[in-house]
């Protein structure tokens, strides 16, 4: 196939699976990474190194996303992820969480957050055309604002499920 | 040819997404630039000597050895052109400095 810059080789459907999809009322990046972390490995998804280097990268190098630059209301959104050697996958896991939570700015790391959702993102492939976190921000900033609002207050996860297979859109280059 | 490194935690999505936008928007401002995408871990003087310009996403301490020209990208990632363009532009100057 021929290469195409930006272009995600997966399909929608590829990229999310419905039970990777998780609501969690955990109050620290560190227990809920774990908790989801958990999950992911008991599928096979993720290395046993993989929740611990999640947590060790977030320490120096934090994946909080400030979205109040865009002045649309939205809340912030972090986007915990690893080196490809710990991922056995490239697909997005969506976290939706009951209380804020603190983060750092992936852009000014001594910047703190309060952060209601994550896309932990699985990444086995790093080159541009496998990237997700363009995805993501594509997902963020091109749905429209009132959708988006509605998708963060959601707390059953058949529906994140269901909105994301409908919104989430391939990249076009 | 424009020498770019660009570095993040992982070196797998953020760094990545850098070095798209930048060649892509340096090319169609005229700049003959070629970028590689590494974990900012991996980053050394060494390493830098081989590049003329670092632009990581967020401001790190790995260049305080060098005088090279630095150019922080994080605006990048969020795909939005309001936020985008001072970074292009702050690159299109770094890059007419170096009068390569």
């Amino acid at each position: 196939m021929e290469k195409r810059s930006g272009a995600l080789m997966n399909t929608v459907n590829e990229l999310f699976s419905e039970d990777c999809v998780f609501v969690s009322s955990q109050s620290t990046k560190e227990t809920v990474v774990k908790e989801v972390g958990t999950k992911l490995l008991q599928k096979n998804l993720v290395t046993n190194e993989f929740v611990e280097q999640v947590l060790e990268r977030e320490k120096s190098y934090p994946t909080g996303i400030d979205l109040k630059v865009l002045q649309t209301g939205l809340p912030n959104v972090a986007v915990p992820h690893t080196e490809a050697v710990y991922v056995k996958t490239r697909m997005i896991v969506p976290i939706k969480l009951t209380a804020p939570m603190r983060f750092y700015n992936m852009i000014d790391p001594q910047q703190s957050m309060d952060v209601c959702f994550l896309f932990m993102i699985l990444n086995n492939q790093a080159d541009e055309q496998a990237n997700v976190l363009a995805a993501i921000m594509d997902f963020i900033t091109q749905t429209d604002a009132a959708e988006m609002k509605q998708f963060f207050a959601l707390n059953d996860t058949a529906k994140i499920y269901a909105f994301l297979t409908e919104k989430f859109k391939i990249l076009k280059s | 040819m424009i020498k770019i490194l660009t570095a993040c935690g992982a070196g797998v999505n953020s760094s990545h997404q850098i070095k798209d936008a930048l060649e892509k928007e340096m090319s169609n401002r005229g700049y003959d630039v070629q970028c590689e995408a590494v974990m900012v871990k991996d980053v050394n003087d060494e390493m830098l000597s081989k590049y003329d310009i670092f632009a990581p996403i967020a401001q790190t301490d790995a260049a305080k050895n060098t005088n090279m020209p630095i150019v922080d990208c994080g605006p990048i990632l969020y795909r939005i052109p309001a936020m985008a363009v001072p970074v292009y532009d702050a690159m299109e100057a770094a890059i007419k400095k170096l009068k390569k």
